[in-house]
């Protein structure tokens, strides 16, 4: 063979093996877009679209028989909004709500955790009891609080009477209704902020402690030093994720006060809630939820680098 | 979880002096499990009086006392929710809907993450990013619009219309993902030399070795889509196609004041979720845990 046609050869098979390298990579193209379609076809349709028509649909008065008759109002809606007495009222309840529930679930599930991170009889147990109302649905949650809470037959009322003559209106007046759903919430949900705190309570190093011992510090330096700083980003996670979680409060007041009484329990997700679904004014719901959109990444934020901010 | 550090648990167990373990033995100690069985007692209370409440004839119930063991006891709530409500089609619609959502959740969620961590292309980056900024979108900033797209689609009132958008929830692709980019490429390597289509690698070796994390996604995915409220409220408008949450809500429009029903409904609701907790409890423990790592 000569070398020229060693040459030709050589060249035929890099040719060959390059040809055959575009040919796998547009194979590996093809098979990268068939493996994700099916979760982007669901993805697509049903959470992008719906956030761009969303969108669109806050810019108009919303025929929802006739969509194409829909009026375009630019953002008439949201000019609405800010001088309606309803929606303000709804704003202050939910952040009245994430106000009592936030800092009392973080701390109470911060203290259940340290607690079970020590030394004590029964962890499997306690830890099992604590997480169990994370898997009830909030319509069971809610129907149990409706009777514990219950003004004429509910316990707690039974032996508030019994002790001090005392009946509480826990879900029927203004200034018990918000706080009764606040306690449901902290006894279905603590248990989720509880697990990821333990998590990262075990997380933190022994030795950590041990030094600190040996350096004479107080319980009290172990937990301000050593402690919180190394659960920082669980904290984090758990703050943030409860104030985006709570500031969407619905199924509780929907279920257990109707969002009364005198729209004192209302809050912004049922009220979108009523706009589209009972009054049929699907612009104006919309147009809420972009509002709760931005609230939602205003805390995310604030949370953030206040929180976050604060060890640096 | 449960087998914590040893080296952590011998260092917090030996007390440096006499006067340490006294006290750690005594007041602390006792403090503690005071705070910390009492809280189990909170917690434990609205489960024993759901309970009670449920076995109690309508009398007993509203007599003013609480009871934490019935006085009288009577199967006879259980007895009309199986006879003359719609109970045992709600649980039907409940299972298929929660079953469904997590089954097409798994193979969906699976699929991209495969393609997004173990081959190459284009744009890749790009659609990882999108998906996981749709972290920040609250889910009831969607309900309106995607209420209407359902009923374009004529998904109203179907299992469906409640199934398919819980598909697209980004949850289970980042914490798959997040799994699959850390299997070592030898596996994959040697597979490949073998002839291993993608299909085989898939279901071969990728999808065994996050065997853990898939069961962890599965659970995390049915208890969520079984509790689901809101949408389900929103689609589901027939009372034969109602989930078990919103068939249980329903019931309380009743006329007379019956809380042993809605007591022994909420309990039949809550049962097999209860029973599925306590069994698989720590592969449910590891979703919660991962979602507070990955943030």
């Amino acid at each position: 063979m000569s070398i020229r046609d060693q040459l030709s050869g050589l060249t035929e098979t890099e040719e060959g093996r390059r040809r055959q390298s575009i040919g796998a990579l547009d194979r590996e193209t093809i098979a990268g877009y068939v493996w994700a379609l099916p979760y982007l076809a669901a993805f697509v349709v049903f959470l992008l679209w719906p956030l761009f028509k969303g969108l669109w649909m806050s810019a108009h008065d919303w025929n929802p028989l006739l969509p194409s008759e829909s009026e375009w109002i630019g953002i008439q809606n949201y000019v609405e909004l800010m001088s309606d007495p309803f929606f303000w009222n709804a704003l202050w309840n939910t952040i009245y709500f994430v106000i009592l529930t936030v800092p009392a679930m973080v701390v109470l599930s911060l203290a259940l955790a340290l607690g079970v991170n020590r030394n004590v009889k029964g962890k499997t147990a306690l830890r099992t009891i604590y997480f169990s109302p994370y898997v009830l649905t909030i319509a069971v949650v809610a129907i149990v609080w409706l009777e514990f809470l219950s003004t004429d037959f509910g316990p707690i009322n039974y032996y508030l009477d019994l002790l001090f003559g005392i009946r509480i209106e826990w879900l029927t007046s203004e200034l018990f209704a918000m706080p009764s759903l606040a306690i449901t919430t902290v006894w279905w949900l603590l248990g989720f902020n509880f697990i990821i705190l333990l998590a990262a309570r075990q997380n933190v190093p022994g030795r950590l402690y041990e030094a600190a011992r040996l350096d004479g510090a107080s319980s009290w330096r172990q937990f301000r030093d050593i402690t919180l700083p190394q659960m920082r980003n669980a904290l984090l996670f758990v703050v943030i994720i409860q104030f985006i979680y709570q500031f969407q409060v619905f199924g509780q007041p929907y279920v257990m006060t109707g969002g009364g009484p005198s729209e004192s329990t209302r809050t912004i997700v049922y009220y979108l809630y009523q706009s589209a679904f009972n009054q049929q004014s699907y612009g104006y719901a919309a147009a809420i939820g972009y509002i709760l959109f931005a609230i939602l990444v205003g805390i995310s934020l604030v949370n953030y680098y206040v929180i976050g901010g604060n060890n640096e | 979880m449960s087998d914590a550090q040893p080296e952590k648990s011998i260092t917090d167990r030996v007390p440096r002096s006499v006067d340490e373990l006294t006290s750690n033995l005594t007041l602390e100690s006792v403090a503690v499990h005071a705070f910390l069985y009492g809280a189990a007692a909170v917690f434990l209370l609205p489960y024993l009086y759901m309970t009670t409440l449920s076995f109690q004839p309508r009398s007993t119930a509203i007599d003013g006392v609480p009871y934490w063991i019935p006085p009288e006891f009577t199967l006879e709530h259980y007895q009309f929710l199986f006879e003359n409500s719609l109970i045992i089609d709600w649980t039907i619609n409940t299972f298929i809907i929660a079953g469904g959502a997590t089954v097409l959740i798994l193979i969906a969620d699976s699929m991209i993450a495969y393609s997004l961590s173990r081959l190459d292309w284009p744009g890749q980056g790009v659609i990882l990013g999108i998906i996981v900024a749709s972290f920040m979108v609250p889910y009831y900033l969607n309900i309106v619009p995607l209420f209407t797209i359902i009923a374009d689609l004529g998904l109203v009132n179907s299992y469906w219309g409640v199934v398919l958008p819980a598909v697209a929830s980004p949850l289970g692709v980042f914490l798959l993902y997040q799994f699959f980019k850390d299997i070592p490429d030898e596996y994959e390597e040697a597979a490949r030399l073998d002839g291993f289509s993608n299909f085989q690698i898939y279901t071969r070796i990728i999808l065994p070795l996050a065997r853990p994390i898939l069961t962890a996604l599965a659970l995390f995915m049915f208890v969520f889509n079984w509790n689901a409220f809101l949408w389900p409220l929103v689609v589901l408008q027939d009372n034969a196609s109602f989930t078990l949450p919103i068939g249980l809500v329903s019931l309380l429009n009743a006329q007379i004041y019956r809380p042993g029903r809605t007591m022994a409904a909420a309990l039949i609701a809550s049962i097999p979720l209860l029973l599925v907790f306590l069994v698989l409890q720590r592969y449910l423990v590891r979703a919660v845990e991962m979602q507070g790592v990955t943030e």
